[in-house]
């Protein structure tokens, strides 16, 4: 432990040893907010939790390459169970928290998890329920206690107890934890990523501490964010890699200083506390700030709608001149920067953006109306494209955001086309194959390249444009090809439309969609107008409601090629739902289930019904079911 | 569940409760022991919500007793009877629709709090520490009934379910000997009941405070309380566990048309 070569910081345990004897209790490596209060946590704190976590699981028979799953909100905890998994040679697994039980067994059993550490009463009933199916789970351990003081379960731990037992096991055995930590080597699995499946079971991405540690900091380098300090809020969950990338490892790599938010309802008001510096959010939520900005808008007054609009005019003439690199002239720079004054400055420090640097988006398309509105308000935006198995491939450079690509390769990969016009892939920084998986790793790989599945090409200027998915790629019956996604995230972008489905096919002449309205701000449109209606399934099917989903697509119409514009459409009398399995958990559409459900509505809208009765079975929280039956107008955009 | 009774907390004798000509409680005796969470039911106008009342100093009974830890009570001012250590809700929440759900628990700290006005304004050392303190005591019950997400906002526009819950916490931040629920699950949806129903048994469990809970939904007590009284028309005609109170033939007739809530 005493002399500290860098190129011997090969693992992420020994980086957080190395920065605990450098900055101690002197610098801060994690905030929480508990209680309405922002906690700090010390290098030194996070060192010796992770130290007496790591001995309790030791002495309760945790060994090198054993699988942990950890399931939970962002929390330091969370953070705590990896580093100490992987401080044992064991390799942690994030399971997402709103998980049915039944998934999570999926994950524990095909991990080959001896633990599971989870959050609190809600995830601890939810393993309880598989423990039994599950022989090779040893313990579950929990953080929060709330409503588990009467559970009598001798595999039932607290991680404070467990906690205990290791501070007395590292007092009987001195010098085990650095020779634990010793014994980490960069090749070693680290992390093992569930790939959310839009498509089959998840399958397990296996990343490597030499992944983790350098694939971070040269990422962190590339793009600025290795600064000792730099604030980040943690909201992404962490059994997602981006998280991994920039809350875990991001702050042992690069000094990033992890803000955790009391809960997930209060991330809006927390971030505003925080100011970050980095910042990453998933698409979705870049939608929502924008869809709430826009209602805010909706509601406010009329001078100040006015207000706003005059300087959102001038922000996005500015960002159209910064996006064509086209020069600025001084009349310009002089309004641009009234208008952050007057406006952009109030409404960054609202949303919590004023401090931010550098701030990313990944993970499904966003709409480039969103990454123009966003650059009006001075914030850019980079959408980069990764995967969890090869990490980050190509990203915009500073001052070269264009909203429809993802910038250029970084210089760590190499990107090529295939002659199907497939984005194929060679990076310093691989995935070590998917857990017990050889079969579908090898067909991944084709001459040294991964073979992403997503179509793309790579314009002029050498940006990488990503159409979408190749399996989601749409013939029409009259041979032209389309991409649904595409249509979609455009379509997103109004406030009215929460989810949509575009739905074509080799044996259909034109294109359609299943729309999931937005009730806030159909609600809202509906008051404002004096439109009664009871419930989603009334208001969804108002002929005002439609009309106005009708010039949405108008709309968007006009910005695709003819043969992709939606000529006929339908409002969904339900929103699509992640416990009906209609979305992934990250909130990503599974279409060929959704197609397949709402068969009956598509068929509809191929021929020229104008109203279908639909019963749908609808499945709650707690699994019990329900049915609704209601009449669903077929509508046609003209 | 006579385990249960080991010191009797609240003791009420003979109490009549009568309004002009209508009787509203006639003869009601009960207890309640220590850590014992007591359900009162009955059919509407039964009287139920009266007794509450009567606990805490709203109603005035014309005879009978009430003695909580041994001190008569009936005869006190509800301000008093708080101060004692009796906190209740309300079947129409009664909070300051103005103010913040910190601030509405907050204000239930009051009978704690021992500096004067003029320190409370220039609110430094000593007026600054106590804030402080109860604060503390505060957050603790928001991270309990999970309402942090709602710290902040007015009571006014957060939704019913969610004001039941501050009610509740309103509830327990006079750090109550004995606590009175009056319907607290009247008019939310199935969710919202559990919820509420699990947050009683935590506060049962943890803070071990006895309760007594005047509810409608049958299931709930019957998954609950630990003992149950029925009422009909100001009178008490059982008592005891609920699977024993269900199968009285008074009780089947008092409810006689809702026999069907029992079946389950």
């Amino acid at each position: 432990m005493a002399n500290i070569d860098k190129s011997a910081l090969n693992t992420l345990p020994k980086l957080l040893r190395a920065r605990t004897l450098r900055f101690g209790d002197r610098k801060v490596a994690m905030r929480v907010k508990d209680r309405g209060i922002w906690h700090r946590y010390t290098w030194k704190d996070y060192y010796e939790r992770v130290k007496d976590l790591c001995l309790g699981m030791v002495s309760l028979g945790l060994q090198r390459e054993d699988k942990i799953c950890i399931i939970g909100e962002n929390k330091p905890e969370w953070f705590w169970a990896e580093l100490a998994a992987q401080a044992a040679g064991g390799i942690a697994v994030g399971v997402f928290t709103d998980c049915a039980p039944g998934e999570i067994k999926y994950y524990v059993k095909d991990s080959d998890a001896k633990f599971v550490v989870a959050h609190d009463q809600e995830q601890v009933d939810k393993v309880q329920e598989i423990k039994d199916e599950i022989p090779l789970l040893k313990n579950i351990i929990y953080w929060d206690p709330k409503g588990l003081w009467s559970y009598r379960d001798p595999n039932l731990l607290s991680m404070e107890g467990v906690m205990k037992t290791g501070r007395r096991f590292g007092e009987e055995n001195p010098g085990l934890f650095d020779k634990l930590i010793d014994q980490g080597t960069s090749k070693d699995i680290g992390v093992i990523c569930y790939t959310s499946g839009t498509t089959r079971l998840p399958k397990g991405a296996m990343l490597s501490h030499y992944w983790l540690v350098e694939g971070v900091r040269v990422w962190s380098r590339h793009d600025g964010w290795e600064q000792e300090g730099i604030k980040y809020l943690s909201f992404v969950p962490p059994s997602w890699v981006a998280e991994q990338a920039y809350g875990i490892a991001g702050g042992l790599v690069a000094g990033v200083c992890v803000n955790f938010p009391e809960e997930p309802e209060t991330v809006q008001e927390n971030v505003r506390e925080v100011g970050p510096g980095l910042l990453f959010y998933g698409a979705r939520l870049w939608e929502n700030i924008n869809r709430m900005v826009q209602a805010r808008m909706i509601d406010s007054t009329r001078l100040r709608r006015w207000i706003y609009n005059l300087f959102l005019a001038i922000g996005l003439k500015i960002a159209d001149l910064k996006i064509e690199n086209r020069p600025i002239s001084p009349w310009w720079r002089f309004l641009g920067c009234l208008s952050h004054h007057a406006v952009f400055r109030a409404l960054l420090d609202r949303l919590g953006l004023s401090g931010v640097k550098v701030v990313y988006s990944a993970g499904g398309a966003v709409s480039p109306e969103i990454i123009r509105f966003f650059l009006a308000l001075g914030v850019e935006i980079k959408l980069y494209y990764g995967s969890t198995e090869m990490g980050v491939i190509s990203s915009p450079h500073a001052g070269e955001i264009r909203p429809e690509t993802c910038g250029r390769p970084v210089p760590w990969t190499e990107v090529k086309i295939s002659q199907e016009g497939e984005i194929l892939i060679k990076s310093q920084f691989m995935y070590s194959g998917y857990y017990k998986d050889a079969e579908a790793t090898a067909s991944k790989l084709k001459d040294g390249y991964y073979c992403s599945g997503d179509f793309g090409y790579i314009d002029k200027k050498g940006h990488l444009i990503v159409i979408d998915r190749m399996a989601d790629l749409k013939l029409l019956a009259t041979g032209q090809k389309f991409s649904p996604q595409y249509t979609e995230a455009r379509l997103r972008f109004s406030p009215y439309i929460k989810d949509v489905l575009v739905v074509g096919g080799e044996k259909r002449h034109f294109v359609t969609a299943l729309i999931n309205i937005d009730l806030d701000n159909v609600g809202r449109f509906a008051e404002a107008t004096h439109i009664p209606y009871t419930t989603f399934t009334d208001l969804s099917q108002k002929h005002q409601v439609i009309d106005l989903i009708s010039q949405e697509i108008r709309r968007v119409n006009k910005t695709v090629p003819e043969h992709a514009r939606i000529q006929r459409f339908v409002n969904l009398h339900k929103e699509f739902d992640a416990d009906e399995e209609e979305l992934t958990r990250t909130r990503k559409l599974r279409r060929s289930f959704v197609e397949e459900r709402y068969k009956d509505l598509i068929h509809a809208l191929y021929t020229n019904q104008k109203g279908i009765t639909v019963e749908a079975m609808i499945t709650y929280r707690d699994g019990r079911q329900g049915m609704i039956r209601t009449t669903v107008r077929v509508n046609t955009v003209d | 569940m006579s385990n249960f009774i080991t010191e009797k907390v609240l003791e009420i004798e003979g109490l009549h409760l009568r309004f002009g000509g209508l009787q509203v409680l006639k003869n009601v005796e009960f207890h309640i022991g220590n850590h014992e969470l007591l359900a009162i039911i009955g059919p509407n106008g039964a009287g139920k919500t009266s007794i509450l009342n009567c606990i805490n100093g709203f109603y005035r009974p014309q005879s009978g007793t009430i003695f909580f830890q041994g001190i008569p009570i009936h005869l006190l001012k509800p301000h008093d009877i708080a101060k004692l250590g009796i906190s209740r809700t309300f079947q129409n929440i009664e909070l300051y629709t103005g103010l913040n759900v910190m601030e509405n628990l907050m204000a239930a700290r009051h009978i704690h709090m021992k500096k004067g006005a003029l320190a409370d304004f220039f609110f430094f050392g000593p007026a600054r520490h106590e804030e402080i303190k109860h604060r503390e005591v505060v957050e603790e019950i928001i991270d309990f009934l999970e309402l942090a997400p709602e710290r902040k906002k007015v009571v006014g526009t957060i939704p019913y379910g969610v004001r039941k819950r501050v009610e509740l916490g309103r509830a327990l931040a006079m750090e109550p000997i004995l606590l009175l629920l009056d319907e607290p699950m009247a008019g939310m949806n199935l969710e919202e009941k559990e919820d509420m129903a699990r947050f009683i048994l935590d506060v049962s469990e943890l803070r071990r405070v006895p309760m007594i809970i005047v509810e409608h939904d049958m299931d709930l007590i019957m998954d609950i309380a630990d003992r149950v009284i029925v009422l009909d028309f100001g009178q008490k005609i059982a008592e005891g566990l609920f699977s024993e109170v269900v199968k009285d033939p008074r009780v089947v007739e008092a409810y006689l048309g809702e026999e069907e809530v029992f079946d389950g």
